[in-house]
């Protein structure tokens, strides 16, 4: 279960920030409230620095909230606790993100290896991930830049699920691939979902994919939740202006036509 | 967005906080425990030029026919070198000069005659012994047919002579101790004055462009050329007379076998030695013994190296000078690279520090060093240590710096600790930065190491040093083409290293 209660935070505006001293603040999340239950997967939506993203590496401890709290599983995330708290999240973005100095299996055996588990549990482990994400176990010698961007996502989500985590933190997971390789991978991993039982958090900006991963919706704008809903909630049932103007710019067919997912 | 990341976790601690004192300071344990005088043996030292490394073998032979253990610290550098390391014991002896000490060592003091001069330096606890016999000063050199035939042999007789040509180097024209005093003093009446360099006076004495010119009493030259130097008759030049300094800890009978030089080498007898060092090329060693069995009739052993044997030795200081200052500054710079990365106040102040290390002049840096670690490996190490600290600091910065932000979070996420992040995964992604800073740093060391010889550290510098005094390009060359090849083999060997080891992104 991932819940965030009157979550605010805001960030300074600019990566040169560090260099200039510019403190200028920008708000990226306003008083934000959302759970994610056991089993669901909530997909989070909206416009380019709507918050989307943020929302995420909250989620992951990666930055803290000014106001507000985050909940894994009841487990605040606090400094103290986060050590605690990332055991329980596995962490998908755009890229990848896997260490290009190690090839495919040592990513994928890294946090396992951190927390000392046993070689041949981490063997057992590898195996029947490589399974579950349909990838050979021979592709795990290779490293990152010899794998094509399907498999590079395929180990990126081994090396999340590694640990077995309470929860899913995907950013945009299947962003960086060809539209074939990503109408296959968008199979697999709702059915990977289904079986694994896990709250998982989905960050695309991609209509279509949010309405075929979730009945689950969260639609957001400058920082704050617009509407939140199934697909033809907000297709038939928009709560403001610009909820059908989105919408309708993603140019999907009109949910009665193109049927339930 | 760093900025706003939780504070506990993500701002690690110093990798290598606590472990830099103690580096360094086994580093220093290393370079001040290096047989430098492993022995008790005497040990004088001899300045950069022909003259004090002929006086100082003749010291160390004469020594050791008499069965003292004595070993020569060979070119040491200038006075200021010596007279430190004197001072601090890393060395017993070196010929000096009794100008010199007035006018360089004791400036400040203006001591009237020797007693006052052995006064001051008894005060430093330094001993002198007697004179060796000859005055290395300023004289006036003529062809000696010339003077023969005109029948001059004092300075006071060119006066009678007011046709005679005189040639001066332009210091001894500008001089208040040159031409000018001189002229005062003898009231000489020539017009005929001409500024020259140096070296060509003595062309110009011998084609006889000119009839009169300033030398060093005790140059080769004079005897090469068959010149007289006129006799200083009314004292106007000042007293440069050749004498061995020593602490004053040195055992009597080492006193006693220095004082036996005393009055034992003339001006004339010096030049001699001169010219067959520099102009005849013979070592100093086999020119100092033939002077001990004239003038004692003793045989002294001397030893000269093969080349092979030379280049070895100078090679394995090369190494030592390199080898230690590369790890101590790798131990010391990747940590604080990382850390000027890490905390960016701390970084600013680290780099400025670096900075400022990395433009001052090796041997300054070098001179200023010796009061405080002598001389030897010690200064020379540290002055390279110093160095190499700059390229290494800002290549594991760099590295770190330009380590993606998804890839630190993406460690983050994975729930390893600050120290883990950086031991695992950022190290490694920052190693072919900082491999090529330590690159960068060991070739720099290489070429700078050269610079050692003159604080008595050997290596490849001093064949290099020995060359350019004695003009021998071969000598030069034994030192030039191993640092050069030394050079090129570290460059090769960390390309080799990085592509062995570093995984391409």
């Amino acid at each position: 279960m991932i819940a965030f209660e009157n979550v605010s935070h805001a960030y300074i505006n600019n990566d040169q920030a560090l260099v200039n001293d510019d403190k200028a603040t920008v708000a990226a999340l306003v008083d934000v409230s959302l759970r994610v239950e056991v089993g669901e997967c909530v997909a989070v939506i909206g416009p380019s620095g709507c918050g989307k993203s943020t929302l995420l590496r909250l989620a992951a401890g990666l930055i803290a909230p000014d106001r507000g709290r985050i909940l894994i599983n009841d487990l605040e995330l606090r400094p103290d606790t986060l050590m605690q708290a990332r055991q329980r999240i596995g962490y998908v973005i755009q890229s990848g993100g896997l260490f290009p100095h190690l090839n495919a299996l040592d990513n994928v055996a890294l946090a396992a290896r951190y927390r000392k588990r046993e070689p041949k549990w981490i063997e057992a482990r590898i195996a029947e991930l490589a399974e579950l994400v349909q990838l050979p176990v021979a592709t795990l010698s290779r490293y990152p830049k010899d794998l094509s961007g399907g498999q590079r996502q395929r180990v990126s989500l081994m090396r999340a699920l590694m640990l077995d985590p309470d929860v899913l933190l995907l950013d945009e997971p299947l962003g960086a691939l060809d539209p074939m390789v990503r109408h296959g991978l968008q199979e697999e991993l709702r059915s990977l979902f289904a079986r694994v039982h896990k709250s998982v958090l989905l960050v695309t900006h991609d209509m279509a994919e949010a309405a075929f991963f979730s009945r689950h919706i969260v639609l957001m704008r400058s920082g704050r939740i617009v509407q939140q809903g199934a697909y033809e909630d907000l297709a038939l049932a928009p709560t403001d202006a610009f909820v059908s103007e989105f919408v309708r710019a993603q140019r999907l067919p009109p949910p009665a036509v193109r049927g339930r997912e | 967005m760093r900025v706003a990341a939780i504070r506990s976790d993500s701002l690690p601690r110093s990798p290598g906080e606590g472990q830099g004192g103690g580096v360094l300071a086994i580093i220093l344990l290393i370079s001040l425990c290096w047989p430098l005088q492993g022995t008790a043996a005497t040990v004088i030292a001899s300045k950069v030029f022909t003259e004090s490394v002929i006086l100082a073998e003749a010291g160390v032979q004469l020594l050791q026919t008499e069965g003292q253990p004595a070993e020569h610290r060979k070119e040491l550098g200038g006075t200021r070198i010596l007279w430190s390391a004197l001072l601090r014991g890393d060395i017993d002896c070196y010929p000096e000069y009794t100008g010199t000490l007035r006018v360089e060592i004791f400036a400040s003091q203006t001591l009237q005659d020797d007693q006052q001069l052995l006064a001051a330096l008894a005060a430093q606890h330094v001993w002198a012994s007697r004179p060796l016999g000859f005055n290395n000063t300023y004289v006036l050199g003529m062809r000696r047919e010339q003077a023969q035939r005109l029948g001059i042999d004092r300075l006071s007789q060119l006066a009678q002579h007011p046709e005679l040509r005189f040639g001066f180097s332009n210091e001894f024209l500008q001089r208040q101790d040159g031409w000018p005093g001189l002229r005062d003093r003898y009231r000489l009446p020539q017009t005929d004055i001409r500024g020259l360099d140096h070296d060509l006076a003595y062309r110009g004495v011998a084609s006889d462009a000119i009839d009169v010119t300033d030398l060093y009493s005790t140059d080769a030259e004079i005897a090469h050329y068959d010149l007289v130097a006129l006799a200083d008759d009314a004292k106007f030049f000042p007293a440069y007379d050749a004498l061995f300094v020593c602490r004053d800890s040195v055992a009597p009978a080492v006193r006693d076998s220095l004082n036996r030089l005393a009055n034992t080498i003339d001006a004339s007898r010096m030049s001699k030695m001169n010219a067959r060092v520099k102009l005849e090329k013979q070592p100093e060693a086999s020119v100092a013994s033939d002077f001990l069995r004239e003038a004692f009739s003793v045989h002294a052993t001397q030893t000269t190296d093969t080349r092979w044997s030379r280049i070895a030795k100078h090679t394995r200081e090369h190494l030592a000078m390199v080898a230690i200052s590369l790890i101590a500054a790798i131990l010391v710079a990747t940590p604080l690279g990382a850390l000027a990365f890490y905390r960016p106040g701390f970084g600013r102040v680290a780099f400025l520090i670096a900075d400022v290390l990395q433009t001052l002049p090796a041997l300054a840096l070098l001179v200023f060093l010796i009061p405080w670690l002598g001389i030897g490996y010690a200064p020379a190490i540290v002055a390279l240590f110093l160095y190499s600290l700059l390229p290494i600091l800002r290549n594991t910065h760099a590295g770190l710096a330009e380590i993606p932000r998804t890839l630190r979070e993406s460690a983050a996420a994975l729930g390893l600790s600050a120290a883990a992040r950086i031991r695992l995964i950022e190290l490694p992604l920052a190693a072919r930065s900082i491999l090529a800073g330590i690159r960068t740093a060991a070739v720099i060391n290489v070429g700078t190491a050269t610079l050692g010889a003159l604080v008595g550290a050997g290596g490849y510098g001093q064949p290099i040093l020995t060359g350019i005094r004695l003009d021998d390009l071969g000598l030069i060359l034994e030192g030039a083409i191993p640092a050069a090849l030394l050079a090129l083999v570290a460059q090769a060997g960390f390309a080799a290293i990085e592509r062995r080891w570093v995984v391409a992104k």
